[in-house]
């Protein structure tokens, strides 16, 4: 490891100041991101960040302590700090922190690559999305196109008291394309693919593949057209969700309300807690039978795959809920005990200057064993939804409002006309459990999401969230916004 | 411990001088930002988190001709600065021009002074102190036989900004904040504070806030979904304007159509008793003097007494409009376009407790969760109520309630409100309490 040594001057310092535990971490992110707006290059940055953190425990309570200076001095003086900070939480402690062991590991990850983003030359990379703008604003009455890409690079090393030293480099790449149609007192939007992009763990590839320019101009020809659309309509009904959208809804309503520091209320004043408490746990049904969501942080090409988390746990993957019942949690080890639980390698900080906490990883619905062309089948009334634009939901992730970019009515087991403003409604163990049909295997993906926030100070974390297109049976679609 | 100003102002200089001597763009321009923050968080009368974070980044904004390219680091040696000066340039290069580009912007009025947005003993607060302010709400909990969440926050920092074409800005302020969730099993009540003075903040009487509403809601009652007469307090009043600042307030949706502001200006868009401005010197708020551009902020009045008036702008959105740069750049690159990051909304007759006492039947929200747009140009927006809903009946809070949903109108909501007469900071923006009629709530929750 390249900071083999200020690693150990790290432990070593906070050891001698008292700490029973400690661990550091070092770390190199790049985020290069470009972007394309009404023919203009209105973002196109590239931002490196180094440096490093120290998490230390002392009497039973955490301290942590980051700084991008690391000079010896620096380190010395950040890891006397975590100590200080750990001794100051000790003065108010109702209950100490207790470690689920999780052994000593000694390795290195590297996230598989086809094409390394660095070998397409830049100006390739602007004209490709200079193009994929230009065919969205090709179709006729577009008021905004835009497209963008993204791609993180992450150098990390760690090493704990319990003799860990792991390192690992990541990449991570995306991209999108939208179009925004303003028409007389109404605004539509478009975006591909799916609700925020194409996101995953490789290179160049992931953007390759997302086929921003074969559907550009379709999705500006959407946009324009949701202006005139009808209006969904309201009542109770059979729904199909796209992939992504159904990505989303495992994202709120399984993804947040199964991390376990959230149960245990350690985001209650922001994020807020979960409905799914501890009592629930191995006889709660979340769902119907045909639910089946796992958290695999080792899935091939999903968003936030790794090696290894930030507190050195080793990426693997658990269950959390089985054939509709619940059955785990996302944790970590100062988590862990409460509940009796596995770790699965899913705590995860912004960068190395931020608290490791507990993030939705790759959370995955399994597939089913319904082909998507014959979700529509047996559904005498009801709407296709594609592609979010509007999510709420509770603090306790019961209460949810979802609404669509896109939607379809379903007629006699056909597809209808197009219909704007789709929104639906419900509570979630209620909504997964009128799921009757899931997509197979070719229709699955595994969906990035670039933006999840969460804790204080707020930290921004790459989740993934693994699905098909699914039919759900009697849902509240429609809000009163749009009847007033 | 922080430096002095004037080696903290000298430091920033230094990089500020060597990015622009390294490039080689037609103009150059330079932002250095500082911070120390730190947070104490608390779970379960217990600090379960507690961290401190210092960072200090060079962004570099190159352009040559009509070219822009922008690079950031927290790599400052002089090495560092070469590398990313020289990155920004080769971005520039390598991007398309952009014709409406109008160059960086040159120096204008004189920024106001504003010695009085650091404090130093914030600057200085140690995790001890922190600490002790978080043993003083436990001990307001345990007398309440209560739990409490949250965090006590003290932060430092500084934004310095050079460009080629003569302007040169610095600026440092410090922060501090009190988040307090008061948990019993079937309740919860919240207060905050912000002050760029950690000392101003009373953790004691906050913590007493929270936890009498904590009390107040146990064994919640139920009403159905419909619309009720409510009263916002300043959290969740911030929260709609937080959005209405977003997606309304900044030349960018204005110019695309995207606003409900678009097409209006000069139209009554709210009540006769609404005015809203942005305004960064408001003595209760967070501002800074200048852009992230280096241009003096100008206090716009975005809507007076219920007509549209104006919108912010920053360089290149003033040009594009042929307007006034109004000062509200973000940081380059930027793809939201200006924004309000100060918005005050001017007072009104009453106290807030006047408006429960003159409510007849409604209800209180205390604070919002999780609001998302479902409409932008109606600027409906979906959320639910949250740590603190009650029922009003004949004047007095009667019980507390289970959360509810809503779907509302913000820009409609104001046209049927009244304002409070206390402004209260929360976050950045600068609110009263609110009253508005026939707020609709559309499904209720367990809790």
């Amino acid at each position: 490891m390249r900071f083999d040594a200020e690693a150990q001057a790290a432990l070593d310092t906070a050891v001698a100041r008292g700490a029973s535990y400690a661990d550091v971490r070092f770390g190199v992110v790049r985020d290069e991101h470009i972007e394309v707006r009404n023919g203009v290059v209105n973002g196109f940055s590239d931002s490196e960040s180094a440096g490093f953190s120290v998490r230390a425990i002392v009497d039973g309570a955490w301290g942590f302590a980051s700084s991008a200076n690391a000079e010896r001095k620096e380190i010395d003086r950040i890891a006397a700090l975590a100590v200080e900070v750990a001794r100051a939480s000790a003065t108010v402690k109702a209950h100490g922190i207790e470690l689920m062991p999780a052994g000593k590991h000694t390795g290195e990850y590297r996230t598989p690559v086809q094409v390394d983003p660095a070998t397409i030359p830049t100006g390739e990379r602007v004209k490709y999305l200079m193009d994929v703008e230009a065919d969205i604003r090709g179709a006729r009455g577009v008021t905004v196109g835009r497209a963008w890409m993204d791609i993180w690079r992450t150098t990390k090393e760690f090493a704990n008291t319990e003799g860990s030293r792991i390192a690992q480099e990541l990449l991570q790449c995306g991209s999108a394309c939208e179009a925004l149609a303003v028409g007389e007192n109404d605004v539509q939007d478009r975006l591909f693919p799916g609700t925020c992009g194409l996101y995953q763990t490789g290179g160049y590839e992931i953007i390759q593949k997302a086929d921003l320019p074969g559907n550009a101009r379709r999705i500006g020809e959407e946009a324009v057209a949701l202006l005139t659309a009808d209006l969904c309509p309201s009542g109770t009904m059979d729904v199909v969700l796209s992939g992504d959208q159904v990505s989303l809804q495992i994202h709120e309503s399984i993804g947040h309300a199964l991390e376990l520091d959230r149960v245990l209320g350690w985001e209650a004043n922001f994020s807020g807690t979960s409905f799914a408490t501890l009592d629930k746990l191995g006889s709660f049904r979340y769902g119907s039978p045909l639910v089946t969501v796992v958290c695999d942080m080792t899935c091939p090409l999903a968003f936030a795959t790794h090696g290894y988390d930030d507190e050195g746990t080793p990426a693997s993957s658990i269950d959390l809920i089985r054939d509709g019942i619940l059955v785990g949690y996302m944790a970590g080890r100062d988590t862990a005990m409460d509940a009796g639980v596995k770790l699965c390698g899913c705590v995860r900080a912004e960068y190395w200057g931020r608290l490791p906490m507990i993030r939705i990883g790759n959370v995955n619905l399994q597939p089913g064993t319904t082909p998507s062309a014959e979700l529509f089948d047996g559904i005498r009334n009801g709407v296709y939804m594609e592609s979010n634009r509007s999510w709420s939901i509770d603090d306790k992730r019961l209460n949810f409002q979802f609404g669509c970019q896109l939607g379809y009515e379903i007629k006699n087991g056909k597809k209808g006309k197009m219909l704007k403003n789709p929104t639906y409604a419900g509570m979630t163990p209620k909504f997964w459990g009128s799921c009757d049909a899931i997509g197979d295997r070719n229709s699955w993906t595994a969906w990035g999401t670039p933006n999840c926030g969460k804790g204080e100070p707020m930290q921004t974390a790459r989740s993934s969230q693994g699905a098909a297109p699914t039919r759900f049976r009697d849902v509240e679609v429609g809000v009163v916004g749009y009847a007033r | 411990m922080r430096a002095d100003l004037a080696a903290e102002r000298a430091a920033a200089d230094a990089v500020l001088d060597a990015a622009l001597r390294d490039s080689t763009a037609d103009e150059t321009e330079a932002i250095v930002m500082a911070q120390d923050y730190a947070l104490s968080r608390i779970m379960g009368n217990t600090i379960h988190e507690n961290i401190i974070e210092r960072n200090r980044t060079l962004s570099v904004r190159a352009v040559i001709g009509k070219r822009v390219g922008v690079a950031t680091s927290n790599e400052l040696d002089a090495a560092g600065i070469r590398t990313l000066v020289k990155r920004a340039c080769e971005i520039a290069r390598l991007s398309p021009a952009d014709d409406e580009f109008p160059g960086l912007p040159t120096s204008g009025p004189a920024t106001a002074e504003m010695e009085f947005a650091y404090d130093e003993a914030t600057a200085s607060t140690t995790a001890a102190e922190r600490a002790a302010a978080v043993a003083k709400i436990v001990r307001v909990m345990v007398k309440h036989e209560i739990d409490a969440a949250g965090y006590v926050s003290t932060s430092a920092g500084s934004v310095a900004i050079a460009n080629s074409k003569g302007i040169r800005q610095f600026f440092r302020s410090t922060d501090s904040a009190i988040n307090i969730k008061a948990m019993s099993a079937d309740s919860s009540g919240y207060a905050e504070g912000h002050a760029r003075r950690f000392a101003d903040l009373d953790a004691n009487a906050l913590a007493t806030t929270a936890a009498q509403k904590a009390v107040a809601g146990r064994t919640p009652g139920a009403v159905d979904p419909g619309e009720y007469t409510v009263i916002l307090e300043p959290p969740a009043v911030r929260e709609f304007l937080g959005y209405l600042s977003w997606t309304g307030f900044g030349a960018m949706p204005f110019a695309e159509g995207a606003s409900f502001m678009s097409g209006h200006i000069g139209e009554r868009v709210m009540g006769p008793n609404v005015t809203i401005a942005d305004d960064f010197a408001h003595p209760l708020g967070d501002g800074m003097p200048f852009d992230f551009e280096g241009v003096t902020r100008r206090p716009v009045t975005l809507v007076e007494q219920g007509i549209a008036r104006d919108v912010v702008y920053d360089s290149y959105y003033a040009a594009k409009l042929k307007h006034a740069n109004t000062g509200h750049a973000l940081p380059a690159p930027n793809t939201y376009g200006p924004l309000p990051l100060n918005v005050v909304v001017s007072p009104g007759q009453k106290s807030a407790a006047q408006l429960v006492a003159e409510t007849k039947r409604g209800l209180l929200v205390s604070r919002t969760w999780y609001i998302r747009l479902v409409d932008k140009l109606q600027t409906i927006i979906t959320g639910m109520t949250r740590d603190g809903f009650f029922l009003i009946e004949d004047g007095r809070i009667t019980r507390g309630l289970r959360n509810m949903r809503f779907n509302e109108s913000i820009v409609g909501a104001l046209g049927r409100c009244e304002l409070a007469k206390d402004l209260v900071r929360s976050e950045n923006h600068v609110v009263p309490a609110c009253r508005i009629e026939g707020f609709h709530f559309s499904s209720g929750t367990t809790f």
